[in-house]
């Protein structure tokens, strides 16, 4: 199991932008990757994430991390829709599967696609610490405030979740080995063993992201933090906590 | 539980609705067959109330799909909308069913949401997502024979996890007075 990846120190242009218009920009580009549909598009798509991915220096390696974990999963989304998504002017047959030329097609859109749109997220996380992140969604949310909603509420929610995926991540890696030291690699395991391994890890999973919540919301109360005050941002412009 | 705290476990749930996906995903279909992306929701409703568990119904199909393309981008809008409701009436039933016994309730508070998240799913594929090409048998298939196996894993895990929950400490216990 691969991951999101984490914040990567560098300097570069990316890096120094504002989360909230990074995040702006991901929405953007996530909707113009998902609009390309002719190979021309989806190319020039994937040009400029590779633009962007060599001038955020995050390095290769850390922009296909968390792509390259899914790998089984897009090989298979490529193979079913090879296989299953027509039946008209077949290159082979084999019961109800037909393997066609517009069946591939579809299935390297849809692979490329969410490769792309991985590969943007990661950028997202690998060039953004997680205060500016928060601070950037109370950015982009403050309209919203105005006609009431809880926008304080919804930036502390995103920051803490993307925050917390890494962490979660490593902690469930660690509960993997220590249950492969006792069973042996899951990972030779059949399908349904390989299952019922990752479910016996759930609740030590749940248990110990619970206490990191737990411990973690103690300690924004014992400083002072409250969902109704305003509080120091990132730029430190704001800087009233309550007493 | 103060806000803060409801808040910080909707997001913490909301992130492992990132990430056990990501394990699931080395077990072919398994994202549509073990429905792992609703197993934190639903805690997140028990445990820290209906807001907190459309918080995490929200949040989790949302940043999952910018962070790790999964769900693909034409499944987040409907996926989201039925996650929030698992989320919001699980919350809303662990409020208001009290029997006296905590795995009663919480059972009750579960299969409630998971038939109301279906519904909702298949009420707004029908009418909003997929008008006209969505059929009871292509809903009663998807929500309840591919998903079985993912069904019989929420009603196995759920339970056992929030009681695990409340014997650590780490959420207040339903009955207090019981445990005193």
């Amino acid at each position: 199991m691969r991951g999101v990846a984490g914040y990567v120190w560098a300097d570069s242009p990316l890096h120094r932008a504002s989360a909230a218009a990074k995040l702006a920009g991901l929405v953007a580009c996530v909707a113009l990757v998902v609009l390309a549909t002719t190979p021309l598009e989806l190319a020039v798509a994937a040009g400029g994430v590779a633009a962007l991915v060599a001038l955020s220096r995050v390095g290769w390696r850390a922009a296909a991390r968390a792509a390259w974990g899914l790998r089984w999963f897009l090989l298979m989304v490529l193979a079913l829709n090879a296989l299953l998504f027509s039946d008209v002017d077949p290159i082979f047959s084999l019961g109800p599967a037909h393997l066609t030329c517009e069946g591939l097609a579809q299935g390297v859109r849809i692979v490329v696609r969410t490769l792309l749109v991985i590969v943007l997220g990661t950028l997202l996380t690998a060039t953004t610490r997680p205060q500016e992140l928060v601070e950037g969604v109370r950015r982009l949310l403050r309209p919203l405030g105005r006609i009431g909603l809880p926008t304080e509420a919804a930036a502390l929610a995103v920051g803490v979740t993307v925050q917390f995926v890494p962490t979660l991540l490593r902690e469930s890696r660690q509960l993997m080995r220590a249950q492969e030291i006792r069973c042996g690699n899951v990972a030779t395991l059949g399908i349904m063993r390989r299952a019922v391994s990752y479910i016996r890890l759930l609740v030590p999973i749940f248990v110990s992201a619970v206490r990191r919540a737990d411990e973690l919301s103690v300690a924004m109360e014992a400083r002072g933090y409250r969902l109704s005050s305003p509080r120091a941002s990132a730029d430190g412009k704001e800087r009233k906590l309550r007493p | 539980m103060s806000q803060v705290k409801r808040i910080v476990i909707a997001a913490v749930c909301a992130a492992l609705c990132i990430v056990l996906p990501m394990a699931f995903h080395s077990i072919p279909n398994a994202g549509a067959t073990w429905l792992p992306m609703h197993i934190p929701v639903m805690i997140s409703g028990l445990v820290a109330g209906p807001v907190a568990g459309a918080v995490t119904g929200v949040l989790g199909p949302v940043l999952s799909s910018l962070l790790t393309g999964m769900p693909a981008a034409p499944m987040v809008a409907p996926m989201t909308c039925e996650l929030l409701t698992y989320g919001l009436v699980a919350g809303l039933l662990a409020k208001f069913v009290r029997t006296g016994n905590v795995t009663v309730d919480l059972y009750v508070s579960l299969v409630g949401a998971m038939l109301a998240g279906r519904v909702v799913n298949g009420v707004l594929r029908a009418l909003i997502f997929s008008p006209g090409a969505y059929s009871l048998e292509a809903w009663v298939a998807a929500s309840f024979v591919t998903s079985l196996v993912g069904i019989v894993l929420q009603l196995a895990v759920v339970v056992p996890i929030v009681v695990s929950l409340e014997r650590a400490g780490l959420v207040p216990p339903r009955y207090p007075e019981k445990d005193a």
